[in-house]
């Protein structure tokens, strides 16, 4: 446990804090013993004086109280941020291979779950397990010289309260996240009900539906009673044990006062230490508990970051006037032992543009992915301006090779900064006026205006909803704003009507002057737009040429390129196209 | 579009960027902390905890009387003390000692009970509003499901009631007996000792300013927390999703620094919740010890007995424990009404879907359905349907074709009365579908659509639709559609279960699922949305077997891809931008010339490319 050691000066203070406040402690219950004895013997001016001492001593002890949670439970929070900021970073680093094995859901839960399981042995933990030991010694302090009997006997219930609390505390455990495990099936049969809410309606199953969300429904209700219960049970239990103790003080303190072994000062002031006892040893049960989830915990997060990334930098630079030059030679690659790419070779010299065209699983997005390094391109495969990408900074590489995914994921943020993604300073003019080029170039400025805050309206998952279409073309934009000198595009068009596709193309057209162009796509007719076309099958290049001489061929092509105008052919008597409003995803 | 005098954006640049920002920090302001307590919420509210209103008020009840055993405690002890220090008496101690134990037993036994009894009130009558949230989501009309996004109607039944639950699950009902209590140990300590009291009461004026201050504070603390770390969590979230474009784009370094300013800021709410809490948690304790040793200061002043000294220790312990317990209990509140008044407002929506109304008189009920100058639109302004008129008699077969976006998919949703229909009439069995309960009149069908729902539950209660399957009715019709041999071959037959979004069923399996859906119930009309995705040629012929089996004896409506289909019915309808264009019989309908004749000409010729494209792919030697 690396932070612990990290933050060992703050545990330091923290632990001399403690030990401070159990000695306040000490001294207060036995000058309050004093004092009372010299109250009951008349001695009232020494009983005033020790107890404006006593009020002087409370307010210390209060300090040095706050003091020391505040050190101990802040090194927890600073150790937790510390772990979740390297985890995070961790995350950013890996790649490809990482989120095969581990998914979103699984992440989030070991960041969220194990974290905070992690912090409480950090900070709630370390101050128990401290304070539970110079609390013991500060309250047998006050009880040995007062009497050893009376403190072993009254002490006896107390390694049962240690046992009940620990005990619990694996019931609370197991019992939370059974009641987890109960919310999240009630979560998916609300889902799927929702989801599948046009079948539920055509059959009428709207009865059976509520059945069967009524079982997972009362299952979650026993699961949360049956938690209720584990939490009611504790307290009589844990009081009927330490009522034990209480009555041991009583009862033979009592008559040890009566044969007058024990002054009634003594006997508060042991009745107050012994009071003291009870919460750290209630906790340290806890503790113990935790101490066991929490080493669980902390291994699951050490699998994130402990990964290894399975690409890095490259230590080469560019050569001076670079102008992105993209030259794939004899391309072979497989996931997991099934290949997907086979002996690809080709040349874009700068500022052109190609086409690779092929059929889903044809292997056109792995090729894309590849050229920017975001899969582990093989070394000897792909060079930029002659300088093979593996042996280059990552982010030189990214920055030449811009990449456009084909499912457009936007972050929760403004259209502006979506689009400026690649900007330092999205809010400079600079960046404003290039966003707002950008968003012009991929015919999503009049679209944007439309929104209720325009280019600040917030969109993604918890924002403005766009359309897949519209969240392409924003995507599209972002890439044309961030400049790169090589731009790759997959399937740009997969989601926007006939109109926008002709304007997206044209703008391509454009960008073709001031940068290299590769373009994944199945549409022949944007294809047609490239100076050469390669067409992939199986992950071989099977055919390649330009449009006018890949038509006249009978080939591969060929036929794409008849089926598509059938299909076009098809749209175009349907006259409208699909009323999107119709479908709610 | 823009007033000529309006500035650009560019020239706002400066103005836009604080814009930018306030816009973006309202976004993030996640949850609008309402009030703690709302009258006309917590009335509705109550109305679910009604049922339940015994066990409430027994526990209020409860409370009052463990509230009293803990006022009597301290007397016992002081009467006990008092017995051994001024007279001696043994015995009444050892059955002072005995009293205050099983007191404190009872006590919190009675506590336990009280404690259940609330959170079974509670958890009961959440679990009541849980199933009338989702009966009523089961009553609205389709269109409200088509604009509404899947996770937040989700979080309604769920999170949200949750949120209420958690109310009483953290005991908020014990502050009736903390109230009574203070009350009490007020009165008994004056009785007790008047000015004893009023020395020991000397240290709690500052003591409250002091706690009224920073229970502000942890409110606010508690707020913040809740806040920062929804805002954290969907950050990460979104990070790790949109992972690829990050590092697409070389954005490492502002995505850590984003996250690190989220990470920081629930960091520091934490800090600041840890200071107020602790300085309050320090603040009780203190305040007890000052009173305690001025309590004590005084004793040697006044003539009061060492019993009364042990009591009034006692009584100021427990007038400080609730005050600690404050801050969280309005958190929760706070979080519990913002819960209800969003369940509320969605109870609120009047979106009934298929109300009875009063149906226009009967057809002609030897038509199994007619539609009657029936226009539709989705969004007002765009017609999906253009007075579309057609009839198809019992057991006649009736294939819909037509480009994507032509209506065929709207008509059989009218008829199953899914939307209203804008004008015009659409009868079934002669009956207007608008005069029939909607249960009344979806029994008639059974329909498969073209995108294959499968909900969690097993191959048997799929087919069934129910959680209780009649399993030789199911294996039945299995056997029927030739797919029993398929699903029988499972390690678990018929009752295997079904992954989410049935991912562990074929394309193929997923559609002979649907088939014996809509066989097993038997219905007098069948819809069938064909599906476009190809399967493979022995999964093709299986559907092909079931298809004809399904439509046996049954009057079918057919949204027809493939032309086997087409084919084999009785009439083909022809539609074309909302309208019906044509209609007739395969052969008639290609002698017509027209746009059935080319549609099926395109389909032809694109089947013809389809098979080129395949024999020049064989020749793409494998790997």
């Amino acid at each position: 446990m690396g932070q612990f050691y990290r933050h060992a000066p703050r545990y330091g203070v923290g632990l001399l804090l403690l030990a401070a406040y159990q000695l306040f402690q000490w001294w207060f219950d036995t000058r309050m013993r004093l004092a009372i004895n010299f109250a009951t013997a008349g001695r009232s001016a020494q009983a005033i004086q020790l107890g404006e001492l006593l009020v002087a001593a409370a307010l210390a002890g209060f300090v040095v109280r706050v003091l020391s949670r505040v050190a101990i439970f802040n090194a927890g929070r600073i150790a937790e941020y510390e772990l979740r900021k390297e985890i995070l970073e961790r995350l950013l680093k890996l790649g490809p291979s990482f989120y095969r094995k581990m998914n979103t859901g699984e992440i989030m839960s070991r960041v969220t779950n194990d974290l905070a399981q992690v912090r409480l042995l950090l900070g709630f933990g370390v101050l128990n397990i401290i304070n539970t030991g110079f609390a013991l010694v500060s309250a047998l302090a006050v009880t040995l010289p007062i009497s050893l009997k009376l403190t072993l006997a009254s002490l006896s219930p107390l390694p049962f309260v240690l046992l009940i609390t620990r005990g619990f505390s694996h019931g609370f455990y197991t019992r939370t996240r059974d009641n987890q495990d109960a919310l999240g099936k009630m979560s998916a049969r609300v889902l799927s009900s929702v989801a599948g809410v046009r079948v539920v309606r055509s059959f009428g199953l709207e009865p059976q539906e509520v059945a069967a969300f009524e079982k997972t429904n009362q299952a979650y209700l026993d699961k949360s009673l049956a938690l209720a219960r584990l939490r009611g049970a504790l307290g009589p239990i844990l009081t009927a044990t330490i009522s034990i103790g209480v009555l041991v003080v009583f009862w033979y303190g009592g008559s040890m006062m009566l044969r007058g072994e024990l002054d009634a000062g003594g006997f508060l002031s042991f009745y107050r230490a012994l009071g003291r006892l009870t919460w750290p040893l209630i906790s340290l049960g806890f503790v113990l508990g935790l101490l066991q989830r929490g080493r669980a915990a902390f291994s699951r997060l050490t699998d994130i970051f402990s990964a290894i990334p399975d690409i890095s930098d490259g230590d080469s630079e560019l050569p001076a006037g670079a102008v992105g030059r993209l030259e794939v030679r004899h391309l072979s690659f497989s996931y997991d032992g099934r290949p997907v790419l086979d002996d690809v070779s080709f040349e874009l010299p700068a500022g052109k543009s190609l086409a690779i065209l092929g059929r889903t699983g044809s292997g056109k997005s792995s090729l894309a992915v590849l050229l920017a390094r975001l899969q582990p391109t093989p070394r000897g495969s792909v060079f930029l301006d002659g300088v093979d990408v593996c042996d280059l900074p990552l982010a030189t590489v990214r920055k030449s090779v811009g990449y456009a995914q084909q499912n457009a994921f936007l972050f929760s943020t403004t259209v502006a900064r979506n689009i400026g993604f690649s900007l330092d300073e999205p809010d400079e003019h600079e960046a404003i006026s290039k966003i707002e080029e950008a968003a012009r170039e991929a015919c999503i400025e009049s679209e944007v205006l439309d929104l209720p805050d325009g280019f600040d309206t917030v969109v993604g998952e918890r924002g403005v909803q766009l359309s897949g279409g519209q969240k392409q073309r924003v995507a599209l934009a972002a890439a044309f704003a961030s400049e790169p000198k090589v731009l790759v595009l997959d399937d740009p068009l997969s989601a926007v009507d006939a109109r926008t596709e002709r304007a997206i193309l044209s703008a391509i057209d454009r960008q073709r002057s001031q940068r290299g162009l590769i373009l994944i796509t199945h549409r022949v007719s944007a294809a047609a737009h490239c100076d050469q076309i390669l067409v992939l099958e199986k992950g071989r290049v099977v055919e390649r040429g330009t449009h006018e001489e890949l038509s006249k061929n009978g080939g591969i092509y060929a036929i794409f390129a008849e089926e598509q105008r059938i299909e076009s052919e098809l749209q175009r008597l349907g006259g409208v196209a699909l009323d999107d409003q119709q479908v709610a995803e | 579009m823009n007033a000529p005098a309006s500035p650009t954006r560019q020239e706002r640049g400066r103005a836009d960027k604080t814009r930018t920002e306030r816009i973006l920090k309202a976004f993030h302001e996640e949850e609008r902390f309402g009030k703690a307590y709302d009258a006309r919420l917590t009335k509705r509210l109550w109305g679910y905890l009604l049922p339940y209103r015994l066990l409430l008020w027994a526990s209020v009840a409860v409370i009052l009387l463990t509230s009293v055993g803990a006022l009597v405690r301290p007397l016992i002890m002081r009467s006990a003390i008092d017995g051994v220090v001024q007279k001696g008496d043994r015995v009444a101690l050892l059955h002072g000692g005995l009293l205050l134990a099983s007191v404190l037993v009872i006590e919190q036994l009675l506590g336990l009970v009280q404690m259940y009894a609330v959170q079974v009130a509670g958890a009961r009558a959440v679990a009541d509003l849980r199933r009338e949230v989702f009966e009523f989501l089961q009553g609205l009309r389709l269109g409200f499901f088509d604009n509404q996004l899947v996770g937040r109607l989700v979080s309604r039944v769920t999170n949200d009631t949750d949120a209420i639950l958690e109310m009483f699950a953290s005991g908020a009902l014990n502050a009736v007996g903390d109230l009574a209590r203070l009350f009490g140990i007020v009165t008994l300590m004056l009785v007790l000792d008047w000015k004893l009291s009023l020395i020991a009461f000397a240290a709690v004026p500052p003591m409250a300013l002091l706690v009224m201050l920073v229970r502000r504070n942890i409110r606010e603390a508690f707020r913040a927390i809740r806040a920062k770390t929804s805002r954290m969590n969907a950050t990460m979230n979104e990070q790790v999703t949109g992972m690829t474009l990050i590092q697409a784009f070389s954005r490492q370094h502002a995505a850590a620094s984003e996250f690190d300013e989220s990470n920081r800021s629930y960091r520091d709410a934490n800090m600041s919740a840890i200071k107020w809490d602790s300085i309050q948690d320090a603040a009780i304790d203190t305040v007890a010890a000052i009173c305690l040793a001025l309590v004590i200061a005084s004793f040697g002043h006044r003539a009061v007995s060492f019993g009364t000294l042990v009591a009034f220790t006692a009584y100021l312990s427990q007038f400080f424990e609730p005050i600690s317990q404050l801050a969280q209990r309005y958190t929760l509140l706070q979080a519990a009404m913002a819960g209800a008044e969003r369940v509320f407002s969605l109870l609120d929506i009047v979106e009934p879907d298929a109300p009875p109304r009063v149906g226009k008189p009967p057809g002609d009920s030897a038509l199994a359905v007619e539609l009657e100058d029936v226009s539709f639109s989705y969004k007002p302004g765009s017609p999906v349907l253009r007075e579309v008129s057609f009839a198809a008699r019992r057991g006649e077969r009736i294939a819909l074709v037509g480009p994507t976006g032509s209506g065929k998919t709207t008509i059989t949703a009218l008829l199953l009365r899914l939307y209203e229909v804008e004008s015009g009439t659409v009868r079934v069995f002669g009956d207007d579908v608008a005069g029939l309960g909607r249960e009344q009149l979806r029994q008639r069908f059974a329909v498969v659509p073209q995108d294959v729902v499968l909900f969690p539950g097993t191959v048997a209660t799929n087919v069934a639709a129910c959680e209780e399957p009649d399993r030789a009715r199911v294996e039945d019709v299995l056997g029927r559609i030739g797919a029993l041999d398929l699903f029988a071959a499972r390690e678990r037959g018929i009752d295997t279960r079904v992954d989410e979004y049935g991912s562990n069923f074929s394309t193929g399996e997923r559609q002979l699922i649907a088939f014996a859906r809509a066989l097993y119930r038997d219905a007098q009309i069948l819809i069938l949305d064909e599906a476009t995705a190809s399967v493979d040629s022995d999964t093709e012929a299986r559907l092909q077997k079931a298809l004809e089996e399904l439509m046996r004896g049954r009057t079918a409506l057919v949204i027809a891809h493939r032309l086997s289909t087409v084919q084999k019915a009785d009439r083909i309808l022809v539609l074309r931008k909302g309208r019906v264009v044509e209609q007739g019989t395969h052969a008639e309908l290609l002698a017509q010339g027209g746009l059935y004749a080319r549609l099926h000409e395109l389909q032809f010729s694109r089947a013809e490319q389809e098979s080129a494209l395949q024999s020049a792919l064989e020749q793409v030697p494998a790997e």
